[in-house]
């Protein structure tokens, strides 16, 4: 299908390189479409930072997060998709393209775009949590976990993501203390996985502790404040902090676009998973209503693909009344 | 102009494989420390980063001045590295 002629002009730009953004282009360049991935951070997203996916169809060990970034990437790539190591800052609707703009000033032109740039780990926001950033205070566990070899540490979070780190870092810590606001929402059988570390006591267990404040010195972290349900503060000593709250959209380059995003600034997409933008389309994590699966994201990225070749091909419009989903 | 590169990195960092993606898509050759397989030199990256972090990209340029990059980012490596 190629029509694109000038260098800097595309039939597909896509924004980020995790499962979505990576399927949709195993899709769209098997069908000939010419199809550019601009990629801010590592490929892959945060699956490549992950260190063991277990509930990805098809690896019946799990597979390393790594690996499946690097085997999406290189079947991308052999069927002819451009990786570009860059970031897009801006995107105005010229008509039949779009104008995007990277991060040293250049244009590209598209005819389609599809955002896929994931999520990014929240911060919690309390005293510290800077101050100490990358010399005591960490958000990715396989990148700075080796640093905490018999050390104490300390997880904030309460979900997948909380729970599978900690299991990760106890192949380095002495000792973790996982803080939770409430209760635990981790799959049933991450909190199996975690159990036997608790009843070992390498992990120990804090549900209804809100972070209050990361304490330290010259030195790094040494200890953090948290507040029990019942009001008092306690203190949890430790070598380090690992945090895992939950999500938040990379839409930051949106916001004055006309792209609608939700209150919690997730791109609200129609049924063909087309933004408010014509042929402008989302997928994954990104997505409002997006369930944050990397099984979920690769099929959205399958879908869109299948909504870009219909919108090339100028079929996607023809007898439809756009009507966008909002989900929550 | 750079005489030569050090990276320091774990086996299952992403950040670090980044790094290592974007200086080969450059052809440029580096040396990596993995401190995985040498943690005694883990204080070494400590002690050139002031971070308990990797990837630490260490680029020594033919003066012998030394640039140090914590992290995967590309607005303090490209600039570095060229």
């Amino acid at each position: 299908m190629s029509n694109s002629t000038d260098k800097n002009q595309h039939d597909l730009v896509i924004i980020g390189a995790g499962p979505a953004a990576l399927t949709a282009a195993i899709y769209t360049t098997r069908e000939d479409i010419e199809t550019v991935i601009y990629e801010r951070g590592v490929i892959g997203g945060l699956a490549a930072v992950t260190d063991v996916i277990d509930n990805y169809p098809g690896f019946s060990d799990g597979v390393k997060g790594l690996d499946l970034a690097e085997d999406l990437r290189k079947q991308a790539e052999r069927f002819g998709a451009k990786i570009e190591l860059g970031e897009i800052k801006s995107i105005k609707d010229e008509g039949e393209f779009k104008r995007l703009t990277n991060e040293i000033g250049e244009d590209l032109l598209a005819r389609s775009v599809l955002i896929a740039t994931g999520s990014d780990y929240n911060r919690t926001g309390i005293a510290g949590e800077d101050k100490y950033y990358a010399r005591g205070v960490h958000f990715c566990a396989t990148c700075d976990g080796a640093f905490y070899r018999d050390k104490r540490l300390v997880v904030i979070g309460g979900g997948n993501s909380a729970v599978q780190e900690t299991i990760f870092l106890t192949r380095f810590a002495s000792h973790i203390d996982l803080l939770v606001r409430s209760n635990l929402k981790a799959s049933d059988i991450l909190i199996k996985e975690l159990q036997p570390f608790i009843d070992s006591g390498k992990v120990t267990l804090n549900l209804g502790v809100t972070p209050k404040e990361i304490v330290g010195d010259d030195n790094g972290v040494n200890k953090v404040i948290g507040t029990l349900s019942d009001g008092k503060d306690k203190d949890f000593p430790t070598d380090g902090v690992f945090v895992f709250i939950g999500l938040k959209p990379n839409t930051q380059f949106l916001k004055d676009t006309s792209i609608k995003l939700n209150p919690q600034g997730f791109i609200i997409t129609d049924s063909n998973l087309e933004t408010s933008m014509p042929n402008v389309f989302a997928a994954g994590d990104v997505r409002s209503g997006a369930t944050m699966q990397i099984a979920s994201a690769s099929g959205e990225g399958a879908t869109a693909a299948l909504k870009i070749r219909e919108c090339l091909e100028g079929r996607l419009h023809s007898n439809e009344v756009k009507q966008l989903e909002v989900m929550p | 102009m750079v005489k030569n590169i050090t990276i320091f990195t774990t086996n299952t960092c992403g950040y670090c494989q980044m790094v290592k993606t974007y200086l080969k898509a450059k052809g440029m050759g580096y040396d990596e420390v993995n401190l995985d397989q040498t943690p005694a030199r883990r204080e070494e990256a400590h002690r050139l980063s002031g971070a308990l972090t990797v990837p630490v990209t260490v680029v020594t340029k033919t003066d012998d001045s030394q640039e140090v990059i914590v992290g995967y980012n590309l607005a303090k490596l490209v600039p570095a590295v060229s």
